[in-house]
């Protein structure tokens, strides 16, 4: 008998969808499904890592797992937004470096009955999973005024700012709080001894333009310097080191991204360590693990109020030689027993 | 000075009349860049003088040394008619991030100095191959292969460092006769090619290509080995710039290659390269990267903040966008 690809099809569509239909009410629920948009800007091995840690402790949690990446664009971020309520996931995680679209973000996601996690930056709406960057700011700018303290007298000539505008309310919080932490140790330090340049928190954007504030100040022999992250701070000391100027400067970085291993700056003084990379620990532990158990906890969306706190670590470079670099502080993390914190694994000094 | 001015459009046009005849072609170009750079020096000078001093001498020469090596490879591709290289900043950062590897591996720095040119060869030559064989066009062409080894670099590495306590990363921040070790080769280098260029067969093969491929043809030059060779030689360069950077700077990312893209692109249209090929003075180089590597200091000492620099390189390179385009005209009519 010649059987024709439409009656092929005929004969066969009402036996699939008995099949399928079988399936729905005899088979298993479907998985929890984690959707994660990691930040994207290539800065930062941390930012990769993010992705790493969700994806690892979601599969030790058998939940299905989708990772896009915002590609530190805020179009990207948008789009993303859609791609993951399409893909039907039950919770989202958002490292979003552009804030000025979180509302849209915040607006699609709650139509769509879509929990989401924010990591560092608030969104109404969202359960806010991060560091007290202000805090994290004042603790480092504390720490290094104690150095300027020690060594100059609180007198020095030169603090340079290393900022990365693009980072927006986390930038003020981080590099003006190390301003503020500066001013409570030494607070008769001049406003006209306080230089600020665009760093972008990357060392190759702040070595040139440091270089070019240096130049510009060929006096100064006593130079603090503060800002976003480590990377910026970097750039500044290596400017200083070109300029035959090394011996004259002191930085204290943020994120502890450049102050482990043996490739150190000596003149990195310490940073602040958030263990960026760890931060699903803390959105699994105190957000999401209740929203897949069926109940959610209550939206705490202020920075000031968080649904769950991460604790800065401020360590001095001698400290921070015995944190293991971010590849083995992530296999140790999820060696880890749940819940486990790299804070709680690697800060020498825990509050 | 010498002028790599393409034969085919020096055998057809008419002289100009008069002063011109007497003076080198480019004589124009390096009069005014020269002028706009003594006028910054001296302006900035008046408004601040310690800017007179060795710190700005050595700021603006470690500016210069990248971004001199870089301007000189895509002087070479934009003189044969290749336009741009767009593919120039992963180009840079494969090599050093290669260069960095191999250190920290022990690696002596000679062979590791050879392996960072070589990669920067073979990037060169990658991308000819696509051209030559794809029959595409080379401004595309790079584009694309700027995205694919970015993109790939970042699934490699997030950061890349070249060992701080070593020879290597001292060789980088120290100096020979007061000016940094990393600004000397650069020197060299502008010098040696712009000699080279106009007198080798190589450089007027690469020349009369530019300026008139067809022409070229028709005297028996090849499209495919020039290319080959343009984008070969011009992808070493880039290989040693990758080298320096590696030496001078810290911690470095997969896509940070792209902040020497305008100053490089602005200084070879400044030194009166034509993006249409076939013209240009690899000497003049030295004067519009030191006065493009002088803008964003001289900024710094009138006390506008670094978000200005991008603003003022931006214009000036429409600026020199728009007198290349009169030079054009100029020599069509």
């Amino acid at each position: 008998m010649r059987m024709t690809l439409r009656r092929t099809l005929a004969t066969m569509t009402p036996v699939l969808l008995a099949l399928a239909m079988a399936g729905a009410t005899t088979g298993p629920a479907a998985a929890f499904k984690l959707g994660m948009a990691v930040g994207g800007d290539t800065c930062c091995d941390w930012m990769k890592a993010q992705g790493d840690v969700a994806a690892a402790l979601a599969k030790q949690r058998g939940w299905d797992y989708m990772e896009l990446s915002n590609n530190a664009d805020a179009a990207t971020a948008t789009k993303n937004a859609d791609l993951f309520i399409q893909g039907k996931v039950d919770a989202v995680i958002e490292f979003n470096g552009q804030p000025s679209v979180n509302p849209v973000l915040a607006a699609k996601f709650a139509a769509a009955k879509i929990p989401v996690v924010t990591y560092d930056i608030s969104q109404k709406g969202f359960y806010f999973v991060g560091i007290d960057n202000l805090a994290a700011g004042i603790a480092g700018g504390q720490a290094l005024g104690e150095i300027a303290k020690a060594k100059w007298n609180c007198q020095p000539d030169l603090v340079l700012s290393s900022e990365g505008a693009g980072a927006g309310i986390v930038n003020t919080w981080r590099t003006g709080g190390m301003r503020t932490g500066l001013q409570k140790v030494c607070p008769d330090i001049p406003a006209d001894k306080y230089i600020s340049f665009e760093g972008n928190g990357q060392a190759v954007v702040s070595l040139p333009a440091a270089r070019d504030v240096l130049a510009a100040h060929p006096d100064a022999k006593k130079i603090l310097v503060v800002g976003l992250n480590d990377g910026g701070v970097l750039g500044a000391l290596q400017a200083a080191e070109q300029l035959g100027r090394a011996d004259d400067i002191i930085g204290w970085g943020q994120d502890g991204s450049f102050i482990t291993g043996n490739n150190v700056d000596p003149h990195l003084a310490g940073s602040v360590f958030y263990f960026l990379e760890g931060y699903a620990v803390y959105a699994m532990r105190d957000v999401i693990d209740k929203i897949a158990a069926g109940s959610p906890p209550a939206v705490k969306d202020d920075a000031g109020d968080p649904a769950s706190r991460v604790q800065p670590c401020p360590v001095s470079a001698a400290e921070a030689a015995k944190i293991p670099g971010t590849a083995d502080r992530v296999a140790a993390l999820l060696k880890a027993p749940a819940g486990t914190t790299e804070y709680d694994l690697f800060c020498p000094k825990k509050s | 000075m010498t002028d790599a001015t393409t034969m085919a459009q020096s055998a057809s046009m008419k002289q100009p009349e008069g002063l011109r005849t007497k003076l080198p072609s480019g004589w124009g170009t390096a009069a005014t860049v020269a002028a706009a750079w003594i006028v910054l020096i001296v302006a900035s000078g008046i408004h601040r003088p310690d800017f007179l001093s060795h710190q700005t001498v050595l700021a603006v020469s470690f500016t210069m040394a990248i971004v001199g090596i870089l301007a000189v490879a895509q002087a070479l591709v934009g003189m044969s008619g290749a336009i741009l290289d767009l593919s120039q900043p992963t180009a840079l950062i494969l090599s050093a991030a290669v260069v960095a590897w191999l250190l920290e591996r022990g690696v002596p720095v000679p062979v590791v100095a050879i392996a960072g040119i070589l990669v920067g060869a073979a990037w060169g030559l990658a991308n000819a191959t696509i051209i030559v064989f794809g029959k595409l066009n080379p401004i595309i062409v790079t584009l694309a292969t700027n995205f694919i080894g970015g993109a790939v670099m970042f699934l490699i590495f997030q950061n890349a460092q070249a060992p701080l306590k070593s020879g290597f990363s001292d060789f980088g921040r120290t100096y020979f006769l007061g000016l940094p070790n990393i600004w000397w080769p650069m020197v060299a280098l502008v010098l040696l090619a712009g000699y080279l260029v106009p007198r080798t067969r190589y450089g007027r093969h690469m020349i009369a290509v530019g300026g008139n491929r067809f022409a070229a043809q028709a005297r028996g030059i090849s499209l495919r080995k020039t290319r080959f060779a343009v984008f070969g030689i011009s992808g070493a360069i880039v290989g040693a710039a990758g080298i320096l950077f590696a030496a001078s700077n810290g911690p470095f990312a997969p896509a940070v290659g792209s902040t020497y893209q305008l100053p490089v692109i602005a200084g070879v249209i400044l030194a009166g390269v034509s993006l249409a090929g076939g013209r240009g003075s690899i000497w003049l180089i030295l004067l519009s990267v030191g006065f493009l590597s002088t803008v964003p200091t001289s900024l710094v000492f009138f006390g506008f903040s670094s978000n200005w620099q991008a603003v003022f390189q931006g214009l000036i390179l429409i600026v020199a966008v728009a007198i290349d385009g009169f030079r054009a005209k100029r020599l069509q009519r």
